[in-house]
């Protein structure tokens, strides 16, 4: 396992190269002068050709493309990540204010997805053909197929604006510091965040222990005479949890880049609020480092679901 | 103590419901499973083997229900329990499987758990119905492994049924079956997805059990040379019905029924060479949804005549044990001679 492991951390070290050339190239394909970026136009249009020139020399904006990359690389791996073009503070000082803020809001929303999902799902394929599973089923799909900035704004409106129980938006009232005070303002965006995740892992779910709960060794199980409860968990639902574990794993990037349009909605001050302004003011050192944080964490996601899988079925071999 | 029967079975009738239409998966079979004997059920595919296991494990699936007809459990200190009765995951059902009347399976590949190890599904097996610790189960599931002829049990018990081969999964199989000493042992065509050296050696091992533990066994099986080797008592079924039962030597010997017969006849015989005459029984079996009026075997059968598409023949007694229901039944038997 450990082999494994180191293993795939050293396999990620050449794909990293990879991505942020990719990252680093594409962006410098984007149309536009990075200078008409750094200061005011009216500014810049006193400004005389030489006097431009000079500015892109010290910039270092005149170097050739791998040049360009190559320094950027390298003060990257010293832990500068730059700084942000608009508002000259530097780029890990934005994302350590933003990132807390995101993985609050992630982490309870997968949390609740999870739990809720899998149980939903589960109870939906005991009780198969029932009310209560079609009920769920027609749920299940309408939460997959309405928008999530709709369905924010729908609960804003009722539980914010009418009935006035939670805060419109935002993520804590300087004023108040408690736990408690923070709590009111996490509990909207992160149940509609969590509810919208719920569908996709309740049917999978259902799907999987639907799947299961066919298998010969259910009936072997239920020959031995053991409670109805052991067989639809420990037997049942222990092996269906594989492919539910696979989709919650590869949900876990969204822990880092936020889901951009409740934050939005919700003015919620995370790293998918930060990343929409950025791409939009072409704050490009921004972006790249956003960019390159969504990228690891996607590859340590699939690493993660690889071992969790291991662990899960014992058929699964790492080493081979 | 001879001849005690532990389950028996009177006029049972299993039907399964679907889109509205109803199929008599078994029709009225009558039999006993005897103390320290071999009860073989023989029988094509989908003449309701299976389905007769199921209805006595009470395993059936959520379509199907017991219409008619008893099972009985002559339990030998509770007195005789009514099967039928039974709610089927109830406390009481659940305490006689496993512990009164395990179950072995086909396919050993599937009938086990792929995520636990196999010691843990034979501890599972001991602690549902037994109060013991967790070391005292698993020193027993140790020994039962050890008992059923498997190699390094010590190391084999913490493994998956993944690592085991396909002979030894059925191994721990009736290893998990015969871990809380079973009365009956009921084997639904347990060597089918074995290959026949396998075969021989899982059989032999059930032998030693019946006789050593004085379980009696219900074999369910389609190969007429099992029924050779091991049957103590045969019943064989067609379209749900048991058209012939007797003790092995009254059927093999002198079989009163056609369908028997062709079954007799259509097993080659090793060494003959690619040349014999297998006689393979012509046609198929009916659609369950559009049963021949009368006997269901008359249109495959070499005897059929006008009076066989009546009515369903009748059980006749032939002597001892021995029943056939074919009108023409001692033409069948003095033919055979």
């Amino acid at each position: 396992m450990l082999k494994y492991i180191l293993k795939k951390i050293l396999g990620m070290i050449p794909m990293l190269f990879i991505i942020t050339f990719l990252i680093y190239f594409l962006l410098d394909l984007t149309p536009g002068d990075a200078v008409s970026h750094l200061m005011d136009p009216e500014a810049l249009a006193r400004l005389s050709a030489e006097q431009l020139e000079a500015l892109r020399e010290t910039y270092g904006l005149n170097d050739p493309f791998v040049v360009r990359y190559f320094k950027w690389l390298l003060q990257l791996v010293q832990g500068n990540f730059g700084y942000s073009v608009s508002s000259g503070v530097p780029v890990s000082q934005i994302i350590a204010e933003s990132l807390p803020a995101t993985l609050e809001l992630s982490g309870t929303a997968l949390l609740i997805s999870t739990l809720l999902g899998s149980i939903l799902g589960v109870a939906g394929a005991i009780k198969k053909g029932t009310i209560g599973d079609n009920v769920l089923t027609v749920f299940g799909m309408i939460g997959v197929s309405i928008p999530q900035f709709f369905f924010g704004m729908v609960c804003i409106l009722v539980f914010a604006l009418n009935l006035e129980w939670l805060p419109v938006g935002g993520r804590t009232d300087p004023s108040v510091v408690s736990f408690f005070g923070r709590l009111k303002y996490l509990i909207l965006p992160a149940s509609v965040l969590g509810i919208s995740l719920t569908a996709g892992v309740m049917r999978y779910a259902r799907t999987s222990m639907l799947d299961t709960m066919n298998k010969e060794y259910i009936r072997t199980a239920r020959s031995k005479g053991i409670p109805e409860w052991r067989v639809n968990l420990i037997h049942g639902f222990r092996v269906s949890l594989t492919p539910v574990v696979v989709l919650v794993g590869f949900r876990l990037p969204t822990l880092i880049a936020g889901s951009v349009v409740i934050e939005t909605v919700f003015q919620w001050p995370g790293v998918g609020q930060v990343f929409n302004a950025a791409v939009r003011a072409s704050n490009y050192n921004l972006v790249m480092i956003v960019a390159l944080l969504f990228v690891i964490m996607v590859l340590f996601a699939s690493t993660i679901v690889d071992i969790l899988t291991a662990i899960l079925d014992p058929r699964v071999k790492l080493d081979s | 103590m001879q001849d005690q029967t532990v389950i028996s079975v009177k006029n049972l009738k299993t039907y399964f419901y679907t889109n509205q239409r109803c199929n008599k998966a078994i029709n009225g079979i009558s039999m006993d499973i005897k103390r320290g004997k071999t009860l073989c059920i023989v029988g094509e595919s989908g003449c309701g083997k299976s389905v007769t296991a199921s209805s006595i494990m009470q395993l059936l699936p959520k379509l199907s229900r017991i219409e008619e007809g008893e099972i009985i459990y002559h339990s030998e200190d509770r007195g005789d329990i009514k099967i039928h009765e039974l709610e089927r995951n109830g406390k009481e059902m659940r305490s006689l499987r496993g512990q009164d009347i395990a179950m072995i399976f086909q396919d050993p590949m599937t009938a086990l758990n792929p995520v636990y190890t196999v010691g843990w599904q034979i501890v599972e097996m001991i602690r549902a119905h037994e109060n013991v610790s967790k070391k005292e189960a698993k020193a027993r599931a140790l020994k039962l492994l050890k008992d059923m002829g498997i190699p390094y049990p010590e190391k084999r018990i913490d493994e998956y049924p993944h690592q085991f081969s396909g002979g030894m999964r059925q191994r721990a199989m009736i290893a998990m079956a015969m871990s809380c000493n079973p009365k009956v042992l009921i084997a639904d065509e347990p060597t089918t997805a074995l290959d026949v050296t396998i075969q021989a050696q899982i059989f032999e091992l059930m032998d030693k059990l019946k006789k050593e533990y004085d379980t009696a066994i219900m074999l369910i099986t389609h190969d007429m040379g099992v029924v050779c080797e091991l049957a103590d008592d045969v019943a064989v079924m067609y379209m749900g019905n048991i058209i012939e039962s007797g003790s092995a030597r009254e059927v093999l010997k002198s079989p009163g029924h056609p369908y028997t017969k062709a079954l007799l006849k259509s097993i080659p015989i090793l060494g003959k060479g690619a040349n014999q005459d297998i006689n393979p029984i012509k046609g198929s079996t009916p659609d369950p949804f559009n049963r021949p009026t009368g006997c269901q075997f008359a249109p495959r059968c070499d005897y059929a005549c006008d009076k066989c598409n009546e009515a369903m023949p009748e059980e006749n007694q032939v002597g001892g044990t021995h029943m056939v229901r074919c009108i023409r039944f001692q033409e069948v038997m003095a033919d055979g001679k």
